[in-house]
């Protein structure tokens, strides 16, 4: 049970550009926080920062209070679970999961009386004598569980530790993971490229890019109001549409809103449109029109891919109706809203711009 | 990690700079003192008719050796190949030469091919060949390079038979596919395929030929006769150990260590290039 | 893959087993010519079969000091057996350690030492043999053990071997066992050592033949018949005055020479092929 904080860490290869700049975080004790980001967004160096697998270049990393900056992995009394596992291979599941507690020296009986309690916890009691290359995968994943949680560790750590399963596995391992964490209250800290996984396990999530915080906060926050272009675009499945327009040529359907400010908007904007806000309609009643390009049906709705000529711009809606629209046929989209606004730096213009509360179309 | 960094610089670099410094100096005839020559005792070694033979009958040992050895392997290998589940059996049967050392191999043969007692040297007798590798330079040579093809085939037969069975069935599925013979097969599949492993091989088997074959010549024909079997290393053995010539086998060793530089730099090339295949 | 020919499957077993047999027969007829009596074998008839002597010229050679070099024969095997394990064990911890060093550890000259140890790999002891001698003597090693072993490990090949399988090794085992609480030493003797050991059965095999077939490095600085080798003395018996070696003997040596060599490699073959061909990769 532990309080962690992230002050300001950096992460600078010698020779090289920051590949993490500034990171703040603070994780309360107990709460399940997710780093999500596409790869070589720096999320995995994160993690390994905090599991003292790579040296902080400035900055602070606090455990509970103390700063654990010089401190080896296992001084810091955190657990991780590798993306391939790194179960030792030459030892059988009891070994691999007494290994950690050998090293510190813990009374045999005591070690023995622990791997039973956590085989138990993890339904892994009957595979205690294999080894790992006799294992499946999903076994092998328990037991990489099974050595994190043997320590009774301040944080848990996660690098992607679904990624090797398979599509069904992953969902059932993914609540077993998250149940387990509640149960045992350990702060952790989860690192996925999977949006999905992302957001079903996190209590808050942390969306990174090209080694930057982009938002954080709870996943229902960050899907309804996304603070950037980038978050928009990557929380959310199908991922949202965006069109882009020129300030003095904005359509009529956008709601026009006053601006608080002095500055006036200027260049370019992105509207951010969910697929599930878009209606097909006729073409009288649309405000917009486009050719329908592809349609993907998924049973309980379809995702309709329609070129929108003007904007040069693919539009997904997402289709409820049993029967499938046409490839080839013209059709007019409604827009339903919300509307997601961003500047031509891809920030968030509600945010910016302190547009008034009074049209709550603009908002979320 | 110290220890074997000292005993490589003990028992290499300093050897290797003595050489070096040696191979600029002349020593004077009791070993009393030395004076600078600068490159006169390359010149003195290159210039030297004796030199000449001995590169030549290296040349001539490591090219029959290599593709005798290799040949012989790649026929074996590809037999072997073929017979898949017998492969295990054969390999079994063919690689232990490779343990016996290559002074053994040479006495193995050497008596084969002994003038009154051999096998072989009567069969070839009855042939109406009269041998005797004491007196006939050819046929020591011969000897020579037969007892090292027989120690060497085993080590390339490894190789052979792993790169073979290391081709994917599925190339060779197309080609059959595709209306190729066996014979055709090998010489547009397989071969290009196991080019690599060849090439390796190539490079061994020369390093062989020029250094591990030293007992095998020692035991059997000494370098004789009148220096038909004295290789490069042998010469050097001669001048530097027998002949106590410290500077012309300085140089000697120098000229070698280039040789196997260049070799060593165009293995590693090569190794290179394979890291990028994987 | 395999397409039914028949014929040429024959073809292969014949070509094969001929193969086989040729490569045995040197053997063959070594260990029958050491069993026939001097006067059998010098009287010209082929031996085509065991000699009358048995294994008499075997036990001669054991127990009386053999012609040309002063002791018996079991004293040359077991100079042989020490140095070959003396060479074999002193690469495999000399390279598992220094392997160990080059993957795991970062520190100044890394890459230096690792083109000192690359250099030594492809430059046999043959090529410097005279400048060796020279700074054995000087270190007054001539004619001991150490001094027959340790320019011999001086060589890369099983340090190559090592780094090779170090750096298949996922590097999350490393960082598993460091946050399991496990420190460089530990790393290496519960994960990595336990992991090797395929590597080090194979790497033993090589090394030990690879020892126990020296000839140059122990002719030269071995001249006191106590450190000399089985291998290094095979000469003493074929060279003769009047022109045909004593046969009997000298076969009878060859075999001792190789049996052992050959034992452990047929025995021990399936660590040796791996090993082999992965000092290739």
């Amino acid at each position: 049970m532990a309080r962690l904080e992230l002050r300001r860490l950096r992460k600078r290869y010698s020779g090289s550009t920051d590949v993490l700049h500034d990171i703040d975080l603070s994780i309360d004790d107990g709460e399940m926080i997710v780093v999500v980001g596409p790869s070589g967004c720096g999320k995995s160096t994160l993690l390994r920062m905090v599991a003292g697998l790579e040296a902080i270049s400035s900055g602070e990393l606090v455990i509970d209070g103390e700063c654990v900056n010089d401190q080896e992995p296992a001084e810091r009394d955190i657990a991780m679970v590798f993306q391939n596992y790194a179960l030792y291979p030459h030892m059988s599941v009891f070994d691999n999961l007494a290994y950690s507690l050998k090293n510190r020296g813990t009374p045999k009986a005591e070690i023995a009386q622990r791997v039973e309690a956590t085989a138990q916890l993890l339904d892994i009691g009957a595979l205690l004598e294999r080894k790992p290359r006799q294992l499946s995968g999903g076994q092998r994943q328990r037991v990489a569980m099974g050595r994190a949680v043997i320590r009774k560790p301040r944080v848990f750590l996660f690098d992607e530790p679904l990624s090797n399963l398979d599509a069904s596995l992953r969902v059932q391992m993914r609540q077993e993971i998250r149940a387990l964490q509640q149960r045992l209250n350990i702060t952790s800290l989860y690192v996925t490229h999977d949006q999905t996984e992302a957001m079903t396990m996190a209590d808050r999530l942390v969306v990174m890019n090209a080694g930057r915080v982009e938002q954080v906060g709870t996943p229902m926050a960050l899907f309804r109001k996304p603070a950037t272009r980038f978050v928009a675009g990557f929380i959310g499945s199908p991922a949202m549409n965006f069109l882009t327009f020129s300030v003095n040529t904005l359509p009529d359907w956008l709601p026009r809103v006053p601006a608080e400010t002095n500055e006036p908007l200027k260049g370019e904007l992105s509207v951010g449109i969910r697929p599930e806000h878009i209606a097909l309609t006729t073409l009288e009643d649309g405000h917009i029109e486009g050719c329908i390009e592809l349609v993907e049906p998924l049973g309980s709705e379809s995702l309709v891919h329609v070129r929108i000529g003007g904007h040069d711009a693919r539009l997904v809606v997402r289709h409820g109706g049993m029967e499938l629209p046409e490839v080839g046929q013209v059709t007019g989209l409604n827009f339903q809203g919300p509307f997601h606004l961003f500047d031509r730096h891809g920030q968030r213009l509600s945010t910016r711009l302190r547009l008034a509360d009074t049209n709550c179309s603009m908002e979320s | 990690m110290a220890p074997q960094l000292l005993i490589v610089l003990v028992f290499f670099f300093w050897p290797a700079i003595t050489a070096l410094r040696q191979s600029l100096y002349v020593q004077d005839a009791f070993g009393l003192g030395e004076t600078f020559a600068g490159l006169a005792n390359f010149t003195r070694v290159l210039a030297s008719q004796s030199y000449h033979e001995a590169l030549f009958n290296t040349a001539i040992f490591s090219v029959s050796v290599a593709l005798g050895a290799m040949g012989i392997a790649l026929l074996l290998a590809t037999m072997a190949d073929r017979v898949l589940r017998a492969s295990r059996v054969y390999r079994t049967l063919l690689i232990w030469p490779y343990a016996v050392a290559p002074a053994a191999a040479g006495v193995l043969w050497m008596f084969m091919f002994d003038p009154t007692l051999g096998v072989l040297s009567r069969a070839l007798a009855a042939l109406g060949v009269h041998w005797d590798f004491r007196l006939n330079g050819h046929q020591a040579m011969a000897l020579v390079i037969i007892a090292a093809i027989w120690q060497q085939m085993s080590y390339n037969f490894v190789f052979f038979l792993a790169g073979l069975q290391g081709i994917p069935a599925s190339l060779l599925e197309a080609a059959a596919i595709d209306g190729a013979g066996p014979w055709r097969r090998f010489w547009t599949i397989t071969f290009p395929l196991i080019s690599p492993t060849s090439f390796f091989l190539l490079v061994m088997n020369t390093i062989y030929a020029f250094f591990d074959t030293f007992g095998t010549i020692d035991t059997t024909t000494s370098g004789g006769p009148g220096g038909a079997t004295r290789t490069l290393v042998y010469k050097l053995y001669q001048d530097g150990i027998v002949g106590l010539d410290l500077g012309g086998s300085a140089a000697q060793s120098v000229l070698l260590m280039l040789m196997v530089g260049l070799l060593t730099l165009v293995q590693f090339r090569y190794v290179e290039r394979r890291v990028q295949y994987h | 893959m395999r397409y039914h020919r028949p014929n040429l499957d024959v073809l292969a077993h014949t070509i094969l087993i001929i193969g086989a047999l040729i490569f045995m027969l040197p053997v063959v007829l070594a260990v029958l010519a050491s069993t026939q009596t001097p006067g059998a074998l010098f009287s010209g008839t082929l031996p085509l079969w065991f000699g009358g002597s048995g294994l008499e010229h075997y036990l001669t050679l054991l127990s009386e000091p053999v012609r040309g070099v002063g002791v018996p024969a079991w004293q040359l095997m077991l100079n042989s057996l020490l140095m070959a394990l003396g060479i074999a064990i002193g690469k495999l911890v000399f390279a598992i350690l220094a392997a160990y060093a080059l993957v795991f550890f970062r520190f100044p000259f890394r890459r230096c030492c690792f083109w000192l140890i690359f250099v030594t790999l492809m430059l046999p002891i043959e090529v410097r043999i005279v400048p060796t001698y020279g700074v054995v003597a000087d270190l007054g090693l001539l004619d001991s053990y150490p001094g027959l072993v340790l320019p011999l490990i001086a060589s890369a090949t099983a340090t190559f071997l090592f780094r090779q399988f170090f750096m298949t090794l996922p590097p999350e085992l490393m960082e598993a066992a460091r946050v399991d609480g496990a420190g460089p030493w530990r790393f290496f003797i519960d994960i990595l050592l336990p992991l090797s050991r395929t590597n080090i059965a194979a790497l033993f095999v090589i090394m030990f033949i690879y020892g126990w077939n020296q000839y140059l490095w122990p002719l030269v600085a071995m001249s006191s018949a106590d450190h000399a080798t089985v291998v290094m003395s095979l000469k003493r018996l074929t060279i003769s005055m009047d022109g045909t070696p004593p046969w009997h003997l000298a076969t009878a040596m060859t075999v001792l020479a190789l049996l052992p060599p050959v034992v452990v490699i047929v025995l021990m073959q399936r660590w040796f092929i791996k090993g082999l061909v992965d000092t290739e990769k």
